[in-house]
Order: C-alpha cells, then sequence, then structure tokens
C-alpha cells in the first residue's frame, strides 16, 4: 500500500503490485522454469533450512499455484539480459521479462489491516547459541522440519548431521515475558501450545523413542481443549515439562550437541545435554507494518501492535480502519479467525447500504435435456505441454480412448485448460451432441470447477463431467517409468469413462433464505451479534431469559484494561433498545424449533404466551456460569467468595475491605481437575484485577494468589508484573497437594505447601476468594437439541472446526459465541458475536442459497425404518417422514459425505454424484485388465 | 512369484488425501505405478461393500485414507 486519501466509506488506496514476471493466465505450475532456473536461492518459506531456485513456487500449496520469478536474485535481471531459461523452455510462454509493477487506485468504504507478525530474532540474545550452532533452532525452523514439504521431507532430523536426535529439548518465552533490551514483555500467547505440539508430533515422526523436554515458566494452554491437549501429552505421550529458568545453552564439540544449564523449580542447578535445542520464539510487530500504521495514521501501543478498546477489538484509533490477527496482540489461529470475522461484521455495517450495489449476473445458458439419450462421452486427453505428453504417449491413450464403450469423440489436447481449447470444447460437445465429459488431465482438486463451466457454457449439466487424474497422480510420480505411465493413464480413462457413463444430471437444491436472524441469549455476545446483524439491515430477534439484557457484563466492574464494563453495557442495552430492527424478547426461551439453514421456525415463549419466529439464521449465545464451589467451606462464611460475588461486594460496599488485613484468592478452583479437565481462561487475570483492587482500598493488605500457573497471557502480563511489583504474594501449589481451607469460629486460615520452598505456609485471611470454574449451562443442552448442534465432553458447544471455523456449527446457518463455546474474556466474547453476525450475514445477504447437489436420497421401498441414518448424519440432515415413517434426507443440510449410506444396511440410501453404481463400475474397472 | 506385484485399490478422501496425493506429484515424489485412486466425497462414504467389490475382483491390497 502507497498511500490512502479519503476518508471513512470512501477511502481511496494506491497498491502497488510487484511484477512477478510471470503471466499467471498463462502459467500451468509444470514447474519446468524452476527445474531449468540455474540459480539456487535460500528458501525463505522453509526458513533458510532448504534452497530453491530463483523462478520458484511460493510454497507448494500456494493459491493461485502460479510460479513466480525472484528478480533479486535472477540471473537475467542481475547480469543484464543473460540467461532466460526459463523463457525458453516454458512450454506455455508464460515468462514476461517485461513485466512491471502495476500500480492500482482502488475505492473502498472500509480497509482491515491483517499484516500478521514477525517472529522473535533469538540472534538478539547469545544465552541460546542460536546462530552459532546448527542444532539450536526456532519454533518456526522446527516447523519446517517436521513439515513433508519441508527442507528433509518431514523426516525428524537435526541441522547439522541430519540424523535423528534422540533428545530434543523445548526452551519456552524465548523473548517472550522478557524485561532484557530487544524482548518482549508480554506473553506471545500461543507458544507453549505449539511447542507441546511439535513435542507430540516430533515423537510421532521419531523412529527410536524420543526424549522430548520442555522447559518453561507457566505452562499456558488457556485455549479451548488445550489443557486437556497438555495433559494428554504429558500423561500419554511422556512429554517432559520442566519448571526451570534456562542459564545457558553451550555447544558440545565432539556430540554436535548442546549443553543446557538450568535453575529447577526447588532452585537446584541442574545440566543435561540434548541433541537439539527449539527456541519457542515469540510474536512480534514487524517493522513495515508500523510503518503501514503511519502512514495510515493509526495509534499502537507501547509494543506497536493496534491499539484498541476491549469493546471494540477490532477498531483502530481511525474510523474505518479495522484490524484482525495478531498485528492486534499475539493470538492463536481460532481467534484470529473470530477478529477476521468480527472486522468483516464492522467493515459491514458500514458497508451496508453499498451491498450487492457492484454485483454483476452472469448470463445463463440454457440446459439442454438429456434424459432418454444413450451416453455419448466426449474424451479430451491432455498433453499439459510435456508435463504429461513428455511422459504419458497421449496419442496411445486418444486411441485407447475411442475403444471404450459410448465414447463417441476423442481429441488431444496441447492445453486442455487454455482459453482457445475451452472455446473448441464448448463448440465440440454442442457439434456432436455429446453428452458426457471427461477430461484426462492435471487433477480436479485445480481444475474441476474450470471444465465444468465450459460444459455450462455449451448447456450441459456440470455433474455429467468426470476428470482422470493423468498429471499430479500419474505422468509427476511416474516419470521414470514411461511405460507404466502410459498403462495407468490408460487404466485412469478407462475408469473415468465408466464413471462417466453412469452421471446423472444433477440439481442444486434453492432455497430462499428468511431475511432475519435470531439471536439465544442476551449477553455481551449476544447483544453484539444482534447488533452486528441490525447494523447491517437484518431484522434481530433477541431472546433473553432474565428480565433485563447484559448477561455477567452486570456483575463486572472493569476489563483487565481498567475499562468501566458497566458504562459500557449501559450504552449497548440503550442502542439495542432503541434499534427499529431488533425485537428483544425478555423473560423468554425458546421451546421448540424447527426447519434449517436459510429457514427456521422458533417457538418463543415468555410466562404462557408463545409466538413462532420465522428466520434464516440462528445465532447462540448462551453463556456460562461460574461454578459454586463445593470445596474451600464455600457458602459457610460471608468472607469466603467466589470471584464475580467479590467484584458485587466491592462495588456496592468498598469500606467492608479497608480493615481487612490479609486476602488469599485460590486459582483452578474446579478447573484442571480430573472431573473438569479444561481452563477457565479468565481466572488468573480476574484474581489479579481483584487482588489490585483491593490493594487500591488499602495498600497494607496483605494479598496472596495460591495458583498452579499464572496465565495472564498476551499483555495481561503487565498485570501480573505490576501486581508482584506491589508485593502481591504468588504461592504456587499443586493439584497433588491442594490448598486446605480452616474455618474455625469466625477465623479463616489457608494452609498450603508452597511448591518453591517446598514448605507448608500458614496464613490467617479475612478474605478468601475462590477463582471458580466457568461451567456450561443446562439450557445449552437442551438448545443443541432443538438445532441439532454437537457439544464436546466438558458442555460446551462445539465449532465445525477447531481452527478455521471458530463460530459455526457442523449445521448449516447455526453460529455461536461467547462463553457457550468455551470460558474467553471479555473482548474475545465481543469479537466471536461480531463473528457470528458477519458469518450470519454472509447467508442472509444471499437471498437465495443454492446447496451442492451432492447429496444422499433414499428409495423408501428399501427402508427399514431401523433409523441408523438420523443417528449417525452429524449434520442434522436425516428424519423420519411422519407420514410414511420411512427415512428422508433434507438435500439442503446434507453435505454429501456418505456417512449414511455406508451404515445404511437396507441398501436404501445412495449418493448422488457418487452411487454405488458409479464406484462399482471404477472399481471394476481399475482392476480389469 | 519374483516379480510379483499387488494391485492396489486407495479410496482417497477428496479433502485430504487425495489431495495430498495431488501434492505429491507437485514435489514430484515417484512412487510405483501400481496403485489406482476411487475419489470418494469422504470417508463416510467408504462402504464395505467396495472392499468386498474390489477383492472379488482380484485386488491384492486395499487402502482407504481420508
Amino acid at each position: 500500500m502507497q498511500s490512502v486519501s479519503g476518508k471513512a466509506g470512501n477511502f481511496e488506496v494506491t497498491v502497488s503490485q510487484a511484477p512477478r514476471y510471470i503471466d499467471t493466465d498463462l502459467c500451468i505450475a509444470c514447474g519446468i522454469c524452476a527445474e531449468k532456473c540455474p540459480k539456487g536461492v535460500v528458501d525463505y518459506y522453509n526458513a533458510g533450512l532448504s534452497k530453491r531456485k530463483a523462478a520458484y513456487l511460493p510454497y507448494p500449496q500456494a493459491v493461485p499455484l502460479k510460479y513466480v520469478i525472484d528478480a533479486k536474485n535472477c540471473i537475467y535481471f542481475q547480469k543484464r539480459g543473460r540467461c532466460k531459461a526459463c523463457q525458453e523452455f516454458c512450454p506455455t510462454g508464460a515468462v514476461n521479462f517485461e513485466d512491471e509493477a502495476q500500480v492500482r487506485r482502488i475505492r473502498v468504504g472500509a480497509m482491515i489491516l491483517c499484516p500478521g507478525f514477525v517472529p522473535y530474532d533469538p540472534l538478539k540474545r547469545d544465552t541460546f547459541s542460536y546462530g552459532r550452532h546448527p542444532n539450536v533452532v526456532t519454533s518456526l525452523e522446527f516447523e519446517r522440519i517436521l513439515s513433508s514439504c519441508g527442507p528433509y521431507q518431514g523426516h525428524m532430523v537435526r541441522p547439522s548431521d541430519q540424523k535423528e536426535p534422540r533428545r530434543i529439548a523445548w526452551l519456552q518465552c524465548v523473548g517472550s515475558r522478557d524485561s532484557h533490551h530487544g524482548a518482549n514483555g508480554y506473553c506471545s500467547t500461543v507458544c507453549c501450545t505449539y511447542a507441546i505440539k511439535q513435542a507430540v508430533i516430533a515423537k510421532e515422526h521419531s523412529t527410536a523413542p524420543l526424549d522430548a523436554a520442555i522447559f518453561y515458566i507457566d505452562v499456558r494452554t488457556q485455549g479451548k481443549d488445550f489443557e486437556r491437549y497438555y495433559m494428554r501429552a504429558k500423561d500419554e505421550e511422556g512429554v517432559r515439562f520442566v519448571r526451570s529458568k534456562i542459564s545457558s545453552v553451550m555447544p558440545v564439540e565432539e556430540t554436535e550437541s548442546l549443553l543446557i544449564r538450568y535453575t529447577d523449580a526447588a532452585g537446584k542447578r541442574i545440566q543435561e545435554e540434548y541433541d537439539m535445542v527449539v527456541l519457542s520464539v515469540g510474536l512480534g510487530v514487524r517493522k513495515d507494518t508500523v510503518s503501514l500504521a503511519e502512514k495510515l495514521g493509526i495509534e499502537l501501543d507501547q509494543y506497536n501492535f493496534a491499539a484498541t478498546s476491549s469493546f471494540q477489538p477490532v477498531e483502530t484509533s481511525s474510523p474505518g480502519i479495522y484490524v484482525c490477527g495478531a498485528f492486534q496482540a499475539p493470538k492463536d489461529i481460532p481467534y484470529s479467525v473470530m477478529q477476521a470475522g468480527a472486522a468483516a461484521c464492522a467493515a459491514g455495517a458500514r458497508l451496508a447500504e453499498a451491498r450487492g450495489t457492484l454485483v454483476q449476473e452472469k448470463p445463463r445458458v440454457p440446459e439442454r435435456i438429456v434424459a432418454g439419450e444413450p451416453p455419448r462421452v466426449g474424451v479430451f486427453v491432455c498433453n499439459c505441454g510435456k508435463n504429461i505428453g513428455g511422459i504419458v504417449r497421449v496419442s496411445e491413450v486418444a486411441a485407447f480412448a475411442k475403444t471404450l464403450p459410448y465414447v463417441a469423440y476423442v481429441e488431444e489436447n496441447l492445453f486442455s485448460c487454455a482459453q482457445d481449447t475451452q472455446g473448441k470444447i464448448t463448440e465440440v460437445i454442442k457439434e456432436q451432441g455429446l453428452n458426457r465429459v471427461v477430461v484426462a488431465a492435471c487433477s480436479p482438486g485445480t481444475h474441476e470447477p474450470l471444465f465444468q463451466e465450459t460444459l455450462i457454457r455449451a448447456g450441459l449439466n456440470k455433474y455429467l463431467f468426470e476428470m482422470a487424474n493423468i498429471r499430479n497422480q500419474c505422468s509427476w510420480v511416474h516419470s521414470n517409468d514411461p511405460d507404466a505411465a502410459t498403462e495407468k493413464a490408460k487404466g485412469l480413462v478407462r475408469m473415468a469413462v465408466a464413471k462417466a457413463v453412469r452421471l446423472a444430471p444433477l440439481e442444486e437444491v434453492k432455497v430462499d433464505v428468511t431475511q432475519a436472524g435470531l439471536v439465544i441469549g442476551g449477553g455481551l455476545a449476544g447483544m453484539t451479534a444482534a447488533l452486528g446483524l441490525a447494523d447491517q439491515g437484518f431484522q434481530v430477534h433477541l431472546v433473553e431469559k432474565e428480565k433485563a439484557l447484559g448477561g455477567h457484563g452486570r456483575k463486572l466492574l472493569k476489563t483487565w484494561k481498567g475499562e468501566n464494563i458497566g458504562a459500557f453495557l449501559k450504552e449497548v442495552v440503550q442502542r439495542i433498545e432503541e434499534h427499529p430492527l431488533v425485537s428483544v424478547h425478555l423473560e423468554s426461551t425458546v421451546v421448540e424449533a424447527e426447519g434449517f439453514v436459510g429457514s427456521f421456525r422458533s417457538r418463543i415463549k415468555r410466562g404462557e404466551e408463545a409466538e413462532v419466529v420465522e428466520h434464516g439464521t440462528t445465532i447462540i449465545a448462551l453463556g456460562a456460569h461460574q461454578l459454586r464451589p463445593s470445596e474451600y467451606h464455600f457458602g459457610t462464611h460471608p468472607d469466603i467468595f467466589v470471584s464475580l460475588e467479590l467484584d458485587s461486594a466491592i462495588a456496592t460496599d468498598s469500606e467492608r475491605f479497608k480493615e481487612a488485613n490479609a486476602a488469599v484468592f485460590i486459582q483452578c478452583v474446579g478447573s484442571r481437575e480430573p472431573q473438569r479437565p479444561y481452563c477457565s481462561k479468565v481466572c488468573c487475570t480476574h484474581s489479579i484485577q481483584s487482588a489490585l483492587r483491593l490493594k487500591e482500598l488499602n495498600p497494607d493488605m496483605e494479598i496472596y494468589i495460591l495458583f498452579r500457573d499464572i496465565r495472564t497471557y498476551g499483555q495481561r502480563e503487565e498485570i501480573y508484573k505490576e501486581a508482584r511489583s506491589k508485593g502481591i504474594a504468588f504461592i504456587r501449589y499443586s493439584l497433588e497437594e491442594k490448598p486446605q481451607v480452616d474455618v474455625t469460629g469466625n477465623k479463616l486460615r489457608v494452609t498450603v505447601t508452597d511448591q518453591m520452598l517446598q514448605m507448608r505456609v500458614q496464613i490467617d485471611a479475612d478474605i478468601i476468594t475462590l477463582a471458580s470454574a466457568i461451567v456450561p449451562t443446562e439450557d445449552s443442552r437442551l438448545v443443541s437439541g432443538f438445532y441439532k448442534l454437537a457439544m464436546n465432553e466438558d458442555g460446551f458447544f462445539q465449532e465445525a472446526h477447531a481452527k478455521l471455523r471458530p463460530v459455526d456449527f457442523s449445521t448449516d446457518g447455526v453460529y455461536m459465541a461467547g462463553l457457550a463455546h468455551g470460558p474467553k474474556p471479555v473482548e474475545e466474547s465481543i469479537a466471536q458475536g461480531q463473528a457470528a453476525a458477519a458469518r450470519s450475514v454472509s447467508l442472509l445477504a444471499a437471498k437465495t442459497i443454492y446447496t451442492s447437489a451432492v447429496v444422499a436420497y433414499t428409495s423408501s421401498a428399501y427402508c427399514s425404518e431401523c433409523g441408523v441414518c438420523i443417528e449417525i448424519c452429524p449434520f442434522g440432515a436425516a428424519s423420519i417422514d411422519n407420514k410414511t415413517g420411512k427415512a428422508q434426507v433434507n438435500p439442503a443440510q446434507c453435505k454429501g459425505c456418505g456417512l449414511c449410506v455406508a451404515s445404511c444396511r437396507s441398501g436404501a440410501l445412495n449418493l448422488k454424484g457418487f452411487d454405488q453404481a458409479q464406484t462399482f463400475a471404477m472399481i471394476d474397472e481399475a482392476l480389469a485388465s | 512369484m519374483n516379480n510379483w506385484e499387488p494391485r492396489i485399490i486407495a479410496f482417497l478422501c477428496e479433502w485430504c488425501s487425495y489431495a495430498a496425493a495431488d501434492l505429491a506429484g507437485v514435489n514430484r515424489l515417484a512412487y510405483p505405478s501400481n496403485i489406482r485412486v476411487v475419489r470418494i466425497p469422504c470417508t463416510g462414504r467408504m462402504s464395505t461393500k467396495f472392499i468386498l467389490d474390489a477383492l472379488r475382483h482380484g485386488a491384492d491390497a486395499i487402502w482407504v485414507s481420508g
């Protein structure tokens, strides 16, 4: 981005696009340019551990899958006109050395910044021998070592001698939670979990038993399900966790190994030798991001992250400019994806009026009806330049195709995907009256949609198409044996033709979307989601069980940044109440629901009255509760609180706390225990906030926080530091030796074994606060039944994909936000509420949606009414037809996975596009020779 | 039996293993050609009937991956 002018709603952005010297329209990603390029270059994608060429594919999964020339290293550019090998050998003439940077002016109403992060560079520190010894690597380098596309094809070996290490050490907090010059004071949030993941995968990849040890200060696995993963790594996989402080990492010359000197939890000095050391480096802001921020005039915080408030977690200081991902704060994938949704929601609200104004409708070619015609298959065999033709004898394959039943036409192409060939294929389909098409070429993974478009242009149903993968899965992998490759290509064409003959036109189901959303739960997450929908112009029903909106927000005092939650809540409630598109249903619950994506009907009950609302999408924001513990004498003494009650007590009568001499906080009450093996995420920060508040009320108060790991992730680390500097005592206890609370008359005494001092400590306390777990509500279970929603073993809602779809249910059209999905602080609940709204709007805005045609269907005559399909369907698409008693599948909900089909013992179910006869035909042809 | 090569039918989920097989091609990782891939939409679709059918038609090994 070069410059920007204008303001929110009407920016003009000048963008310079670097020349890539390869025409992406012509490049077929055959890789000949890279093969012929004589110039080796350090491959930054593989963290500098391997080499690539100056003509290269950025990485194997690159989208678009197109090559690029690195001009800084290309001989042609560096030596003025020599070489040109890539241009000479490129089969499609895609190389263009005259390519120039394109400057574009783009008019936009909003901008979203997601420039990512830079890993901490441990060269800045000499403690770890990084840069001086090849077997000390960063976590990012180790990630590449583990990857099958990495420098060692996924073999877990160390760089110095490429031998498999027997002992690996991970050192945590490298460049994070570190006040040294050049390091960062904050916690990078993600390193504990990624180190555990790497240790587990390293053990899996290792051919002999591997000793994997993680050296840490606190294990911070506060993300959803991460604690369970930590426990599994420790108890089942045998990853060792060593609480320690590292003094030095020194090379051992003879063995090329490394000697780690450290101080353990009990203060003992130890040294151990490891074959390899992985530095868990933290996340920082890139330098060019800082200059981008300067150009845009957005405020940065002390660490150069984009300054945001907890209440507008994706809004920068500049109107119309939003932020998501690690530039806002260090974070993991799920929360980055949530923030991406949140930013889309915030930008969408600003652009609501302009929605759809730039849409252009594609002209539709009427579809020819082929029913009743005998199959006339056209086979197009591609040479892909030399990619296929250089190995597979394509003419032989084409001649063979002519001998196959129902094949009416065969053609050999130099490039089947080229635009002019596409035009020709369209004409041939019409001229020859073809009603099935087989293309033998690269892969359906990349090219099926393109060829299907060709069919549509020729007036054929796009499902009358089948591809034979004779490049990626044939010529490219059997280049050493052209005969075998040719035979296999023939076999693949025969299989494809056999399937094509049995294909039928399929219809995509059209669903009209009811232009309204239902949000269940009126806490911060639910209200945010409701406003997200309403601000983008959609009707919303917001259902809240209680007499007032607000949820837990009504009890909380301040965010960890010190923002006043009550004041914000008041503002949000007022906006909700005044918004013409939001209908609030207080003291109401959903008692029944039916329908599916785009078309739900839910019954909302208030007292004796019931109302049925129709809605296209549903957002579940049911919240959760703080556990009322049954231990530590909770409920028997007025001075034993849970965290939320302490907040309320301070808010209503702060005087009472000025007299107190000693306060004790006990962490992990009911969390991270066998019966509830998850971390409640917010409690460490909450207790430290409360402790600081008490300290403010009475600076002489002695305050003790009894903890197992302090999980003040991200910049919350700052308040942990503040607490320690103000004399708040942190005492580590272990799950095996939990603290003990004794109530004698009016007196409270806490006894705990300090893990560091290995000593029993007794504290006479005036106040005890139990940081008890966040537990799901019973309502979650009820509602999950209405909309057929999955829950995890802890009773929280299960997202469709833990990393990439953190607000979606597997059931289409239903989204989640807030505590019902898992414990999280205010800003994350708000971001998730916005993300749920964004996901919801993407459906509502479509007005009509077409679902996939590859769906299961029943032949009810065969159905024995056993109900297995209904039980097994993960999407709630199968049900019993009330009239006939037979199974039925709703095509709008079906994802075409085929589970029900494979499970049906009566053969009543089948899958369109992958049916039994088609698959049998392919298997039979594969083996018929 | 010295030259005997098994005939292998692979049922690959189009979202993961089939894509991985494509990626093996992108990386030019060579492997023997006596394998035929049947693309399935998800291993959920995998029916024992397919395995029996392949064995009945002379497959020596079946590989299901997803």
